[in-house]
Parts: C-alpha cells; structure tokens; sequence
C-alpha cells in the first residue's frame, strides 16, 4: 500500500443539532482495495461514507480525491468523481426496470431504450448476475436489488464503491454470492468501503479494516492484524465476553401449550401455517426473508386485517380472532416490531412517555385523566430493569441509539405484563453490546414462565435462544427441532430445500 | 409534557424558533399599528379585537387538536352554520334556548361521529372524507331546512338568542367567557387525559398507536367530536352576533384558510404530534391584531387575503427551513 490513496478524508468532524456524529477523523482509501468499517450503530461509520460520497458535507475538516481537495454539493458531484454509494435502504425507483434504474440520473436527452437495455444488459452479464434488464425494480428481492445498484455504479464507471451494510439482509449464499462479487470489482481496480455489523464479513473479506467508536477514529490496519476479540474489544472499549447464554438444562415442558395457531392462510404469504408456543419457552422460528413469520405473526396479534383467508387460532386453549392489536394486547399478546421506526415507538416523545402509552394501553381502565404519578413509576421501572440509557432530560427516543431505541419498544410491550411476546429481529440494527442485554432481556422473560417467539434471520441467535426451532418456508412451517438436535446446517436445508 | 418554559425558550430551541418570531411578529405589530393606526391603542378596539376573535380562536381549538393528531378537519365551517342552522329552527319553532342547545349538540355531535366513522372505521383519509361531509351537511341543511335560501334570520330579540350576546358579568360577554372555556377546555383534553396523551401519539406515529393497543378508533371519534362541538359554539356566537345564519361563509369565506393559519403559524405542524394550547393563543393574537389594525388601515378584504396568504407562504417556508426533512427523519442510529 505504498500508492497515494485514492481518497483522503482529513480530520473531519460532522455536527447535527450540536452532536458531533465524527469527530476528527483521518481515513485513507488506496486504490484496489477492500476496506471494512466497523464500529456499534452511531459509531460515524455511515456519516464517515456520506460524506465521501457527497450525501453530506463536513461540518470541519477536508476530503481529498486523488490528492486534490474536493467540496460535493450533492452526491452528482461524487458520481462525477467515480464515487458510488450503495445504501441500506436501495435507492432504486421500483416503478422503473432494472436498465432504467441503471441510467437514472445520466440519461441522454434521448435515450434509446434498446441502447440502455443492452447496455444495462452487457454490464450484468460481465458481473454474472442473472437479472432482467426489462425487469421492474420492484418485483426485485432486496439481494437483487442490492446487486443491480452496484451494477449501476460499475456501469457508471465507479472507482469506489460505498456499501452500507450490504448483508443486512441477504441470506448466507446471497451474501457469499455479494462477496463474490467485491472480489470481482476489486480486480477490476475498483476500490470498495463496506460497512457491515458481522465482524467475520469484516475479517475474512477485507485488506483493511478501520473501527469507530462514538465518533472518533479508535484504530485502523491490515485485517490480517485482527481477530474478533480484538475488533470488539475497539468497538466497545473493553472486553465484552460473547457467551452463550447460560440456561441450564432443558426445562420439563408445560401441559398446555399457551398460543396454538392452525392452518393460518393469509394472501400469497402464509400458507396453512401451524405451530403451538408453550410457556416458559421461547419458540424460535427462522426462514429466509419472504416466508410468511411476520406476516403470520401480524396475522395472529389483529395487525393485519385483510385477507384472512381461514384458519384458527387458541390462545390457552380459548378459540381467539383478533381484528386489532388492541384486542390481542387486552389479552396479554404483543408484537415486538421488526422496524420500530416505522411502527414501534414514538420518536419525538421522551423514553417514559414510550413507556408510560404502552402501560396506558392495557391498564388505563376507565380512568380519564392522566394517572401521572403511576406512569413515572412504571416507567422509572421498565427503564432501570432494561438498563435504558440516554433518557435524560426526557430527550426524544430518536436521539437514542439504535439498542436504546430497541429496549424502550420492548420496555413499552413487557410494561403492558404480556403472557405471550412476539420478538420480531429483536437485534437488527442494534449495536453488539446491547445485542447480549436483549438477548438477555428475552431469555429472562421466558424465563419467568411467558411464552416467547423469536423470529429472527440471525441463525446464531435462534440458535442460541430458543428451546424449540421451526423452520419457515414458503408460508408454511417445513421443520421443528428440539433445541439438541438443531444445528445450523439442519435448519438451513431445511429453510432452502 | 410539561411545557412550562418561556416562550424565549425558542431562541435556544430550534422546534421553537418559529413560535418565537411570530411572538415577536406580533409584538411588532402592535407597536407599530399603536403609533401609526388611529384608534387602534384605543380601549374599545381591545374589547373589539378579543371579541372579534373568540369564534376565529374557539375553531381553532378544534381544529388544533385534529392537526395534532395528524388528521384535518376541512367540514368545521360547514359544521358551524348547520349548527346554527338547527339552533335557529329550535329557537323558531318555540323551544327555550337550553333544550335548543341540547339538541343542537346532538345534531352536530352525530355529524362529527360521521366524520370519524369515515376516516376511523372505512379508513379514508381524513381530508377527503371532510371535505365530501362539508359538501354533503351543507347541500342538506340548505335543501331540508332553508330551501335553497342562504339565510336564516335570528330573532335578536328572542330571549335564546340575546343570552348569547349579553355579558356575563358587566364588560364580559359571553362570547370571551365561551373563548376562554374553550381554551382551558383544551389544555385539560390535551395536557392532563389519557386522551389528550394518545392524541400526541396518534399523531406522532400512527402505526405505532395501534400496534401498542392504544385506542385509536374511540380516540379519533372523540377528536372529530371534539372539533364539531367547538365549532357548534363558534357558530352560535358569529350567528346571533350578526343576527342571520349565513351558508355564504362556506362557500365564499376564507374562514377555513384563517383557522389553518392560526394553527400552522402558531407552531403546530401539519405532521402532528406536537404543539399545544400556547401555539393557538399565539397565532390567533397574530392573526387577530394582523386582521384589526389592516380593517383600521382601510386595507381592502383583496388586499388583506393577499397578506395573509403570503403570511402563510412565509411561514411554512421558514419552518422547513428549521426542521428540514432529513434531520427530523434521520435517527441517530442512521447517523
């Protein structure tokens, strides 16, 4: 690495509201090379490549392309300068095919459809991808999605390629077949920044790997200098021993199971779906992305309405059919959001008043006003027990970390005294350190007799959690495994063959 | 919660700064109108002004609590005059001025149900579904009790009708006493009931309400209610104060436009889930003083739309330039 580096970000700092999200910062980027970032969520790693690729600007500091100082007004101007972002939510127009998608933005004032169909078309093949270029965008899997804008941004002649969390989520062969193609991109010279929360992604595929912790710049090096005790103990600052969670032998099962779901059909994506949840345990069910779990879990809790097309659902052994969230939460079931932006808590309210409508919704009875001095006590309850910190000065949960964030969705479904919680990707986009105080917090509340479903697309995490498997496909239960005959490999061929 | 701090709060706070520029707005005005308008210092045209914007602020109230929940209820003023309307038909066909009362109150009650049935339970949004009920009660108290007139007269003389424009105790009329009732009728839904609280989040993040449990369809049926009633009240107070019932003031009035722009400049925004009662009292001050001192200063009605409308224009201007977009969007997670 002797070459100067392609990009060059000088002590750069960026602020919003006040908050420094980088705080002098140096990077390099040489030619041809893979280089990881890692770092827990709000570490600055996204801010560090929105800045490189012209989506922000510095609050101080310098960036240098080529060793010349450059200022992007917009990311057209790093486009024009070979730099291409790939973000966690694409950026494809779903109404437009592939071929478009991949000309958007650099259109001639006339374009033939045929020269941007081939076009599109030649440069997909030379990456090996099997897309229609005549394809809309939206019918695309989020895999697919992903490849056709890093085919965009190869055919747009990119010499860096930005990719923010690529394998979020991508199953285990997408995800090799992505890196793959890294591999590719980078013989051709391109040099690529990945962002990424797997740290083996980070130690067995990239040259470099740079860590960020709140911030600041903690280390940066060849990756073959690392190991994954190493690279945690950057990102959190000490030591944070990865243990299994430790249960003990297996418990003798409940009688009863508390939840019992029948046949469930719903739209194309549950097909006759059976599974039954027993107390005290915590039922795991993993699939790919597409295979009706939280369709079905939406279909049990009253969330979705429409399109029931049948089945039967008992709740300790009362037949139940709830048409809202309301319903099912009156009767001690919550659904634990897979996206608490979109609909799990209240963002611009402080962490108790999350907490405290939570509580309102199951325990208000026929009060009318405000029973304030109980709701500060719940919610000083549920905030200490869950260790939720960045509450002070009742600061909206948005400024929150994304663990933080996720600990008051699930403060606010335990507040209500659940029996049976649905735990939907309860650690996707949250930071390692509280990815083992979740796991905990759900182990625990098993623990304590409820009946718990994790669905999750993390195998180590159902594997490590759950006392029963189920495997999902297709909108249907394939496979169940008690927790000592599970393994990985199993439950994989099972989710795919 | 507790929003106990100063309005100069605003210039440390940037969700603020709006509500601090137009206080200082006003505060200019009044300054300026005081040495420029004759009369308009004058103790009559306080009186004139406070008066004058009961009705405007009394709709306002409603109005500010639908916002906040993220609906918007374009039927108010169409409610309004039906609810004079129905009151005029009681009061005509003999009945005393409470029992008119009662059942105006529930006419306009069942109207504001509607409302919410509409958007709640068949799920339409809710600007569509006000703007049809305001066509629909309109059309219907026109063709069924006015046929086809625009006018309804109120017997000033009838006792049902003087008592609301009598005062109360001497120099406090009933319409000051209704504005301030409404106003702390307000502050308690909004600050002290559980309602109040689901309205905050109904509005701040509506997916999330209903995936809590929070009751979400009894909520929305109140706040339309709730909107409906004030702006029964309203309507009684403009209606005997003039003496007639007049539907013009849905068709040809800019009443509706003037109540949004006391809502969205008094800092409450149109994506809901914050503002409060002080948000209301300061944009209703603006537009009250803004409106008084321009009639003072012979600035024809034209003229005075223009104003407003670019008063408006500015204000939403200036508060996206506050809170643009990407930051109010971007969690800190995504930073």
């Amino acid at each position: 690495m002797t070459q100067a580096p392609i990009i060059r970000v000088e002590s750069a700092s960026k602020f919003y509201s006040g908050i420094a999200a980088l705080e002098e910062v140096t990077f390099d980027l040489h030619p041809g090379e893979i280089h990881a970032l890692a770092g827990e969520n709000g570490a600055g790693k996204s801010t560090l490549c929105k800045l490189i690729a012209g989506v922000t600007t510095p609050s101080t500091g310098r960036i240098f392309v080529d060793g010349e100082e450059v200022s992007f007004a917009n990311p057209k101007d790093a486009t024009e300068r070979g730099i291409a972002m790939v973000f966690q939510e694409t950026s494809l127009v779903p109404q437009l095919t592939v071929a478009q998608n991949m000309v958007l933005g650099r259109e001639k004032p006339l374009n033939s459809v045929r020269r941007v169909r081939n076009a599109a078309r030649q440069v997909l093949q030379s990456l090996n991808f099997k897309v229609d270029p005549t394809q809309l965008a939206g019918s695309l899997s989020t895999a697919k999605r992903q490849m056709v804008e890093i085919a965009r941004a190869v055919l747009n002649e990119a010499r860096v390629v930005i990719l923010d969390e690529p394998t979020a989520a991508l199953t285990p062969e997408e995800t090799d077949h992505l890196f793959d193609l890294v591999k590719q991109l980078q013989k051709r010279g391109v040099a690529l920044i990945f962002i990424s929360h797997a740290l083996e992604e980070a130690l067995n595929h990239a040259d470099r790997i740079t860590v960020l912790r709140n911030g600041r710049l903690m280390t940066t090096g060849p990756a073959k200098d690392f190991d994954r005790a190493a690279l945690i103990r950057h990102m959190i600052g000490d030591d944070l021993v990865e243990t299994a969670a430790n249960r003990g032998p297996a418990r003798a099962r409940a009688a009863a199971p508390v939840l019992q779901v029948e046949d469930l059909r719903m739209g194309s994506m549950v097909n006759n779906m059976s599974f039954s949840v027993f107390p005290g345990e915590v039922t795991g069910i993993a699939g790919l992305i597409g295979s009706g779990r939280s369709e079905a879990a939406k279909v049990v809790v009253g969330h979705t309405k429409r399109n029931l097309d049948g089945g039967r659902i008992w709740l300790d052994g009362k037949e139940v059919r709830y048409t809202a969230p309301s319903q099912a939460i009156a009767d001690g079931i919550a659904y634990v959001s897979e996206d608490r932006k979109y609909d799990g808590f209240f963002d611009t309210m402080s962490v108790a008043r999350n907490i405290g409508l939570g509580w309102l919704a199951k325990f208000r009875g026929r009060q009318v006003l405000m029973p304030k001095e109980r709701l500060r006590s719940v919610a000083d309850h549920w905030r200490d027990r869950l260790a939720i910190h960045g509450a002070e000065g009742g600061k909206p949960v948005v400024y929150l970390s994304g663990g933080n964030q996720q600990k008051v969705v699930i403060a606010k479904s335990l507040a209500q005294e659940p029996r049976l919680v649905i735990f939907d990707e309860p650690t996707r986009g949250v930071d390692v350190g509280a990815i083992a105080e979740i796991r905990r917090i759900i182990r625990g509340f098993a623990d304590s007799g409820a009946g718990v479903i994790l669905i999750s697309s993390y195998l180590p995490e159902i594997l490590d959690l759950s006392d029963r498997i189920l495997v999902a496909k297709s909108g249907t239960i394939v496979a169940e495994f008690a927790r000592d005959e599970a393994t990985a490999q199993r439950i994989l061929h099972a989710a795919i063959h | 919660m507790a929003d106990s701090t100063t309005l100069f709060a605003g210039l440390r706070d940037r969700n603020r700064l709006l509500e601090t520029v137009v206080f200082a707005v006003t505060l200019a005005l009044v300054a300026i109108f005081s040495l420029t308008v004759d009369g308009f210092a004058a103790r009559g045209n306080l009186s004139v002004i406070l008066s004058n914007s009961a009705s405007l602020c009394i709709l306002s109230c409603g109005m500010a609590v639908v916002i906040i929940s993220r609906g918007l209820d374009l039927s108010i003023v169409a409610v309004m005059v039906a609810g004079a309307t129905t009151y005029a038909t009681c009061v005509q066909a003999g009945l005393g001025g409470g029992m008119a009362l009662v059942v105006t109150a529930l006419v306009i009650t069942v109207v504001g149900a509607i409302n919410a049935w509409l958007i709640a339970f068949a799920e339409l949004p809710a600007m569509l579904a006000t703007l049809a009920s305001a066509m629909v009660v309109t059309g219907l108290f026109r063709f069924a009790i006015l046929q086809g007139e625009f006018l309804i007269l109120l017997q000033k003389s009838n006792p049902a009708v003087q008592i609301l424009t009598s005062d109360i105790l001497p120099g406090v009329p009933v319409t000051t006493v209704a504005m301030m009732a409404a106003l702390a009728a307000t502050w308690v839904l909004l600050n002290r009931t559980i309602a109040g609280e689901v309205i905050y989040a109904m509005g701040d993040n509506f997916l999330a309400a209903r995936l809590s449990g929070l009751p979400v369809r009894p909520v929305t049926i109140l706040i339309y209610v709730w909107a409906a009633l004030m702006a029964m009240v309203a309507g009684l107070l403009v209606s005997s104060a003039s003496g007639a019932v007049d539907f013009r003031t849905v068709t040809n009035g800019t009443l509706l436009f003037d109540v949004i722009l006391v809502v969205v400049l008094g800092g409450i925004p149109l994506r809901g889930g914050r503002g409060g009662l002080r948000n209301i009292i300061l944009g209703v001050a603006l537009i009250a003083v803004l409106r008084n001192g321009m009639t003072l200063m012979n600035v024809t009605t034209q003229m005075q739309d223009v104003i407003k409308g670019v008063v408006l224009l500015i204000a939403v201007a200036v508060e996206n330039f506050l809170n643009p977009r990407d930051i109010e969007t971007d969690t800190v997670g995504d930073l």
